[in-house]
């Protein structure tokens, strides 16, 4: 698909590394030493720091208006009539008190929106709150995929001279696309995701190059790198190949055989790269399952003495028990730089959205809270960057019981090194119609919201603290725009809206 | 093209010198005086054929020279060098003529073709099978496929299992019955072409069970199922009414319950009118026949729809609920006092009928989509009809839905040239009608590219035959394929079926009748996937999925079974199949009774086990042990080498004891190594 296409990551980044480090393209597990082949030396990792980022991918689009809900009056009046039947209550109807609203969950920031604005988060989530409320976590808001800044009028405008000059991210609406574009800057096929690309930098702070990336949920792009693998470990840690490590119906001599096929390189593409896996997949377990404790066989629940108990049932929790049981492991690692991928699904709630949203931010608030609580009992708070995305927000209209798929939505950062207390971006009106009214210019039908930060901006700020060089280097395009190649048009203000290249949500690196 | 024939020769009685008769299908060995395929002989400018086509086989190197669409011409007109074989004329085919591309490689020459073509069109090769593919031609072979009956559907077997009761066991809540239904379908269903296909079409019109979660639902999904079934081998615009409105698909894409907008600003639920567009008919780009997209003046792609026709088709799916015109029924469930309640329910036949329409409910505004417009106050019904034809009628469709199953049934990565035959197929099955099913399978698995068999070898080889460039060294025919990246992954799930069907996988106990299989979503102890529970609607891998940091990606090179595999899931699968492969399918749950129940004193039972009795017999002879399982799990892709080295580890595994007891067990352990060592190898895992 992106084969002639010259500005695809897959094949920029190709054209930009082969010349250096003339291979194929196929990822080397092995450890790159940039500084030799020219890069511009990205992190200060010599000085023994660790960092981690840590995404969490809402899977379905998270719906942002029940997820960080308008609080103050005039503006949760306006919420309650459009949402109708799946607007929350500030407080509960008097004829039923035991329904969820948002007197629990306000948030205070340290310095209050404009025009009276308040937020509170979903009622589910009052941990979270409490973070966000004593500084160690922040609100991003109205984020979503962006190529340039641009307004509603410019997004209605279909003219090709327009959409020359403000052209849109392909395929909005689209889970998988949206999904795609949030994690690689590109639609579905991309190979290369933004997680990936500082992973990419990264690699030379590590001792094993394959630890850098780490998945503990299915395969994605967002992890993926032209040299950084993303690597991946279940919830109960590595899986170990009983056939590689033991014998097999009691024959030794069936075991080398399974050993030797499991691993052999071969001509064919398919098979070689099948093979690779799983080759990979023997020779990083043993490392894997000795760093993250000996003896805690696979799924049996062991507990990790550190991790702050979660109801069970939270698979997401157990998704960020290992990363903190990987995280703990650094130094058996060799690892000083991770970027790691947790998800959680169930998010496209075309219906049944207040019990499915209240039971997801049950586990989001639960799953965090632990997380975070966890890296404040290891020592490493202030190294370990959570945050989450989605493919998109939602509508702020209903179906009925449900909204469908948006477009701009909001989100946390949660770690000690955020600035938190503080909403960054824009707060959106509340809106659902279509005058000229200022009211109606940031969204594009039915309260699907017009982004007014971009995902660039977004990931640009995490990866500036993580680490990757946001300035050129005798003249050259600097680290952070050539994994963010859309973070050019930003860093300006436009339609009166202000689009730093840095957020500011994080203490400086 | 036109077609041309070519003399028709009397050929000699085949020599076979180094085969065994058993190798070679008897249909191309009776065949004496039959003309030759026709079309393929002809050049693209219509002119006479290459001079070496009526000549006696030629031996140099351009006999295997191709034209523009890549068929092997001038194998396709050449007499076999040792058995004097030239392939039947076309026309005895069951009448599918052969074309430029298609139907050029009529028969099975050897068992592993047979196998091959087993594999592709149906989940598993037996014995007796590969010897009817060899008795015939595939075309008459897949014409008796299409002429077998459906065997008990989902929804029989069901009803059969008991699990319509209602009593305390709350079978309408429970989703095992629905897991032991599609296991018990996939594994013992003797009509495998179609349920084959079925599987396929439930990738692409994706219903999980993961998305399910109401009353009945293990009957909703069988009723599903049996309608992919149905439809199989009918029309795909039938497929696509029968989807749309199935109680399964209404719940999981949210046309049930989805009501017109109101004056309070409520809209209908766009979810179903953007995922059928999407994923069930047209996709995103428009596509040229060939499955490429088109590109506008800008070398842009060009969109099919907006969120406009989205919002507009969103109006047709209004007013459809479960059909409670079949009343409700009541189902008795304990609380959780333990007291026992009667609660009203919708009946078990709402799940199984169609949706039904409430017209107060349906939406009464225009709707304009994709070209076509539905006036105001349209019935609901007629309305429906309109939208589902818009979409059946829309040229991308063919490509759109031909690709993909070329990609679940034989290769990954089609030229676009066999695209556009499927895809033409699909436009027009030769009669006239679109969207003939049956057309598209026929036509994907006759394709040339289909049909051209892997080199492989065989041991011991047989001494080269001087001066043949027609054969290889190992005596087989050489069909060349240079193309290293053909084929495709096997889905975990169709590993397990495969498994299980060649080796007989039953019951362990008479009565064991259930099927009480555990889903294998599991990625890290289990095969990371399972029959109708992709985690969501994009099914478990995308179409155009590239796996990262990979030599494919290096090429653009889509493999979209790689999506399931990562460091995890590739031992989930050996650690499982390990297991069940030498002890069977156990569990601690009753297998005698259809609920889930774990009677203390049951222990870990065997219930579902295979049946090695062939196998068995060849445990003394680890070369034919190799061989058979080679044969009948990778249609012989094993490479010499290997088979060297799991023949040899086998030698060395006693069988010995005088025990006998422990001696049955050393001979299960070879069959198990020989299974176990075939389905961890990579050219197993790679379909080719």
């Amino acid at each position: 698909m992106h084969a002639s296409d010259i500005d695809s990551p897959s094949r920029r980044a190709f054209l930009q590394r082969s010349a250096q480090l003339a291979f194929t393209g196929a990822a080397l597990p092995t450890v790159l030493n940039l500084a030799a082949m020219g890069d511009a030396a990205a992190f200060s990792a010599p000085d023994g720091s660790y960092k981690a980022l840590v995404c969490i991918f809402l899977y379905g689009g998270s719906d942002y208006a029940n997820t960080v809900v308008t609080y103050d009056d005039a503006s949760h009046a306006t919420y309650s009539t459009i949402r109708t039947s799946i607007a929350i209550p500030k407080t509960p109807p008097v004829d039923a008190p035991s329904t969820p609203s948002l007197a629990n969950t306000v948030l205070a920031p340290i310095t209050p929106l404009s025009n009276g604005r308040q937020y509170a988060f979903h009622p589910s989530m009052p941990d979270l709150a409490n973070l966000f409320n004593t500084g160690k976590a922040a609100v991003q808001l109205n984020v979503g995929p962006l190529v340039v800044p641009i307004s509603k009028a410019q997004y209605n405008n279909n003219s090709a001279a327009n959409r020359a000059l403000y052209p849109l991210p392909p395929k909005l609406f689209s889970h998988n696309d949206q999904q795609s574009l949030w994690q690689s800057t590109y639609p579905e096929g991309s190979t290369i995701g933004w997680g990936g690309d500082i992973g990419d930098l990264a690699l030379s702070s590590n001792s094993n190059s394959l630890f850098t990336c780490i998945s503990i949920t299915g395969n994605s792009v967002f992890l993926s790198g032209d040299s950084a693998l993303s690597y991946q470990v279940s919830t109960g840690g590595a899986v170990k190949i009983n056939a590689a490590n033991n014998n097999v119906y009691n024959s030794a001599n069936v075991k080398t055989v399974i050993g030797n096929l499991l691993k052999e390189s071969r001509s064919h593409i398919l098979e070689n790269e099948y093979n690779r896996v799983t080759k990979r997949a023997i020779d990083a377990e043993v490392a894997i399952t000795s760093a993250i404790g000996s003896g805690t066989p696979l799924g049996t629940g062991t507990e990790f003495a550190p991790f702050v108990p979660v109801l069970s049932g939270n698979n997401l929790a157990s998704q960020l028990k290992m990363v903190a049981r990987l995280i703990a492991a650094r130094s058996s690692l060799g690892a000083k730089r991770q970027v790691f991928f947790v998800s959680a699904g169930n998010y496209d709630l075309h219906d049944n959205l207040l019990a499915g949203q209240a039971q997801n931010m049950t586990v989001l608030n639960n799953a965090l809270n632990a997380f975070y609580q966890t890296t404040v009992n290891l020592g490493v708070a202030d190294k370990v960057t959570s945050f989450t995305a989605s493919d998109f927000g939602r509508t702020l209209t209903s179906n009925g019981d449900g909204s469908d798929h948006g477009w701009g939505s909001h989100h946390l950062v949660v770690g000690g090194a955020v600035n938190g207390k503080e909403f960054y971006g824009v707060a959106p009106p509340v809106s659902n119609t279509d005058t000229t009214s200022p009211n109606d210019q940031w969204h594009v039908g039915q309260g699907r919201l017009l982004p007014t930060t971009s995902v660039d901006q977004y990931a640009g700020t995490l990866a500036t603290w993580f680490g990757v060089n946001p300035n050129s280097v005798n003249g050259a395009v600097s680290e952070l725009d050539s994994i963010l190649p859309n973070l050019k048009n930003f860093g300006v203000t436009a339609n009166g809206i202000n689009y730093p290249k840095n957020m500011g949500f994080m203490q400086a690196p | 093209m036109p077609s041309k024939l070519a003399d028709p020769t009397a050929g000699e009685a085949p020599q076979n010198t180094e085969h065994t008769s058993a190798d070679f299908s008897p249909a191309y060995l009776s065949v004496l005086g039959a003309a030759l395929l026709a079309a393929c002989s002809g050049n693209e400018d219509g002119s006479s054929a290459s001079t070496t086509a009526n000549a006696t086989a030629t031996q140099s190197d351009t006999a295997f020279a191709t034209n523009a669409t890549g068929a092997d011409v001038s194998f396709a007109n050449q007499a076999d060098s040792v058995s004097g074989y030239r392939p039947p004329n076309a026309t005895t085919n069951n009448g599918i003529p052969a074309a430029a591309g298609f139907n050029n490689f009529p028969v099975a020459y050897t068992t592993n073709d047979a196998a091959r073509f087993l594999m592709q069109s149906q989940f598993n090769a037996s014995d007796a099978e590969i010897a009817a593919v060899q008795a015939t031609t595939f075309a008459a072979y897949l014409q008796q496929q299409y002429a077998k009956p459906i065997g008990q559907t989902g929804v029989q077997w069901l009803d059969a299992r008991g699990y319509s009761v209602s009593d305390k066991n709350s079978f309408f809540y429970q989703t095992y019955p629905g897991e032991g239904m599609i296991w018990n379908q996939l594994f013992t269903s003797q009509d495998g072409m179609r349920k084959r296909v079925a599987l396929a079409l439930s990738e692409f019109f994706v219903v999980s069970q993961v998305g399910l979660d109401f009353t009945w639902q293990s009957y909703a999904l069988a009723q599903y199922w049996d309608l992919l079934v149905k439809n199989a081998f009918g029309n795909y615009r039938q497929a696509l009414e029968d989807v749309t409105l199935s109680a399964a698909m209404g719940y999981y894409l949210n046309t049930r319950g989805n009501e017109k907008e109101n004056s309070s600003g409520r809209v209908p639920d766009e979810n179903y009118a953007r995922e059928v567009m999407q994923l069930f008919s047209i996709g995103l780009y428009q596509l040229n026949l060939d499955g490429t997209e088109k590109l506008d003046g800008n070398g842009k792609k060009i969109e099919t729809y907006s969120q406009s026709d989205v919002t507009n088709l969103a109006r047709v799916f209004t007013g459809y609920n479960f059909d409670n015109a079949v009343g409700k029924g009541t189902v008795n469930v304990y609380d959780d006092k333990g007291v026992l309640q009667t609660y009203k329910v919708d009946t078990k036949e709402s799940v199984l009928r169609p949706m039904a329409l409430t017209v107060s409910k349906h939406s009464t505004l225009a709707a304009s989509f994709l070209g076509t417009s539905i006036p105001a106050q349209t019935p609901g019904t007629t309305a429906l009809q309109i939208a589902l034809n818009t979409l059946y009628n829309h040229p991308n469709v063919g490509p759109f839905l031909g690709k993909q199953m070329i990609q679940r049934l034989v290769t990954s990565n089609p030229s676009p040239a066999y695209v556009a035959r499927v895809a033409a197929a699909f436009n027009n099955n030769g009669a006239g009608v679109r969207g003939d099913l049956k057309a598209v399978w026929t036509a994907i698995f006759l394709d040339d590219e289909a049909r051209r068999t892997y080199t492989v070898s065989t041991t011991p080889a047989p001494a080269p035959i001087a001066g043949s460039t027609i054969r290889n060294a190992e005596g087989r025919l050489n069909r060349n394929i240079a193309d290293k990246a053909f084929g495709k992954l096997r889905e975990p799930m169709l590993r397990f079926v495969q498994w299980g069907r060649t080796f007989g996988l039953g019951p362990a106990e008479a009565g064991f009748v259930y099927w009480k299989i555990p889903e294998t979503s599991n990625p890290a102890s289990s095969l990371g996937q399972s029959p109708f529970r992709s985690p969501s609607v994009f099914n478990f891998f995308r179409p155009g999925f590239i796996p990262p940091s990979s030599a494919l990606a290096a090429t653009n090179t889509t493999a979209p079974e790689f999506q399931l595999v990562n460091e995890t899931t590739v031992g989930g699968y050996l650690n499982y199949m390990q297991d069940i492969i030498r002890s069977g399918l156990r569990s601690y749950i009753d297998p005698a009774v259809p609920e889930q129940s774990y009677p203390s004193g049951l222990g870990y039972k065997l219930h579902t086990v295979a049946n090695y009795a062939s196998e068995l017999a060849l445990v003394t002879d680890a070369t034919a042990l190799v061989k058979r399982v080679s044969l009948l799990m990778a249609a012989g892709q094993i490479s010499d080498a290997n088979q060297t080295l799991m023949i040899n580890a086998i030698a060395t595994m006693p069988i010995n004891s005088s025990n006998a007891t422990t001696l049955a067990s050393q001979r299960l352990d070879r069959v198990s190594a020989a299974i176990l060592m075939v389905m961890a190898s990579s050219e197993y895992l790679i379909q080719k």
